[in-house]
């Protein structure tokens, strides 16, 4: 990261419930998200103060391909401010929120908007499994006849195979998300499932059943940045970005030497510890890609918190339960909160913000007085992956 | 709906998808498959073409239950219900991604040996599309 970047915090974050709205339009949504981040910071923003924004998004089944950014800024009453799309898959928003760090950190804007919004609820279904399913490299991956719980599922196995990983220890993250959502207002599936239910479930992509796979969700969000000198003219509780890293990989996973990391999470992380000269112990929550179960066991070891072969106990053992000594995912992740595709990356700094200001919704779910905070979001099965590290407020 | 393919730009790829046609980099001698615009290795854009022999292992796989694989393969899912899909060591080192034919998925083991076979894969333009599919070695 360059010597002369600016120190930035998020001053003001905003999501709109996840879940299934059809009869929301993609407008509704993002303005709902973008007047919450707005109303958010305490100071009052104008709107039109922003100087650049960077909008999340797959594009929602090619419903809105072109002018996607314009439309959604004139919806949320931000008309002329300078805007872009900015696609990365899963990861969309996560590099939204990095785009919008580097534009505050280099000086080029003073106020910067980072969002995301994905409606995925109501098309009709050929469409859904059209748009899924060429996040891949789909000469070779789709094409071959595997969609992305397959190629996700290939990785399990394999972890399966190379470090004695259970099909229990990998469920076990979708049956922990599942009762962190419970708690959680704006999560999608709040009903807690026990193991034994979780691995009866019908079979999704083998080893995968239904358990290990988040679903179908409707969502938006959006942050907003400033850069820290005038942070504090907006609020008390500014959250500092102290590291901001992404990396990108061979897209198909028969060019990906190893399956059981993600070389491009290996280098986001490592980038985003070294900016901001921490490691993975000093990491007191984390928001990571649980798209299937298999993504947070993968996160684990690429993010440091363990070795590879451990990833599996890790879970097992409670450790990164909301109540254990590091949480992962006490928003519910993307299987219990929702995985509203665009809206993923800004959605998790959402919950990260929110847990280090303290102000996390509904008590029992707030983790005691977190100091630093990690998102982690994955594009495809690890072709691309940007990781940020939040500092709360002194 | 379908992710668009186009006759032409799957017909150049044939050599590799049928005969299996790798790339043996000029400079640095790395077998790349499937075949790409540079070395990953070196960076050299010059190939010789280099078949492989079509023998490997399973190195992973997954069974993709009833009607998920990507609608090309609505018709294959109809008539054979679920679809395996897997990685596949070549013997000469490349990976690749290939469905898993002629076996029971309850069979199947990492490090098994496989052979290549020449297989239909889905219809498109109104031309079926063939690839490459591999079976259990032992059936050869």
């Amino acid at each position: 990261m360059g010597f002369c970047m600016r120190r930035v915090a998020v001053i003001g974050v905003g999501q709109t419930s996840y879940g299934l709205s059809p009869e929301r339009t993609l407008k509704s949504l993002f303005a709902e998200a973008a007047r919450a981040a707005f109303a958010d910071v305490p100071g009052g923003l104008d709107p039109g103060a922003v100087d650049e924004a960077y909008i999340g998004s797959l594009s929602t089944g090619g419903s809105q391909l072109g002018n996607f950014a314009p439309l959604m800024l004139e919806s949320a009453g931000m008309t002329g401010v300078s805007g872009r799309h900015v696609e990365s898959a899963c990861a969309s928003s996560g590099f939204a929120f990095r785009d919008a760090y580097l534009a505050v950190a280099s000086g080029a804007a003073r106020i910067a908007a980072a969002g995301g919004i994905e409606k995925m609820s109501d098309l009709p279904r050929e469409r859904t499994r059209s748009w899924l399913g060429v996040s891949g490299d789909v000469e070779w991956e789709r094409l071959a006849g595997t969609n992305f719980p397959g190629i996700y599922a290939m990785m399990a196995r394999r972890h399966m195979h190379e470090h004695g990983t259970t099909k229990a220890q990998i469920t076990a993250v979708g049956v922990k998300n599942r009762a962190n959502a419970v708690a959680n207002p704006t999560a999608q599936v709040r009903k807690a499932i026990t193991l034994d239910q979780a691995l009866a479930m019908p079979m999704l992509a083998d080893p995968f059943c239904l358990a290990d796979a988040c679903g179908i969700t409707d969502g938006a969000s959006m942050v907003l940045l400033c850069d820290w000198e005038t942070a504090r003219a907006f609020t008390d509780t500014p959250v500092e970005v102290v590291g901001s890293g992404a990396g990108t990989d061979f897209v198909a996973i028969h060019d990906r030497p190893s399956l059981t990391r993600l070389p491009a999470a290996r280098k986001a992380a490592c980038q985003a510890y070294a900016q901001a000269g921490l490691g993975p112990a000093d990491i007191d929550l984390a928001e990571v890609h649980d798209c299937f179960t298999i993504g947070e066991i993968l996160a684990y070891a690429d993010l440091g918190f363990c070795d590879e072969a451990e990833a599996g106990r890790l879970v097992a053992d409670g450790v990164t339960a909301r109540d254990g000594p590091r949480p992962v995912n006490v928003s519910g992740g993307l299987i219990g909160k929702g995985h509203p595709i665009g809206a993923t990356g800004t959605g998790q700094i959402y919950e990260l913000v929110h847990q280090l200001r303290g102000t996390a919704r509904e008590p029992s779910r707030q983790i005691a007085a977190p100091r630093y905070g990690l998102a982690h979001n994955v594009g495809g099965s690890g072709g691309s992956v940007a990781v940020h590290i939040l500092k709360a407020a002194d | 709906m379908s992710a668009y393919i186009s006759l032409p730009m799957f017909g150049a790829g044939t050599g590799q998808r049928l005969r299996l046609e790798a790339g043996r980099c000029r400079s640095c001698a790395a077998l790349v498959y499937p075949q790409r615009p540079q070395c990953p290795g070196c960076g050299d854009d010059a190939f010789d073409t280099a078949p492989l022999s079509g023998t490997g292992t399973l190195y992973t796989y997954t069974v993709i239950a009833g009607g998920g694989a990507p609608a090309e393969f609505d018709d294959q899912q109809t008539m054979t219900g679920p679809l395996t899909v897997g990685v596949v060591a070549l013997t000469e080192g490349p990976h690749v991604i290939a469905q898993i034919a002629d076996a029971d998925p309850e069979t199947l083991e990492i490090g098994m040996p496989l052979r290549a076979v020449v297989r239909r894969l889905f219809d498109q333009e109104g031309v079926v599309r063939y690839g490459t599919k591999f079976v259990p070695a032992a059936d050869a």
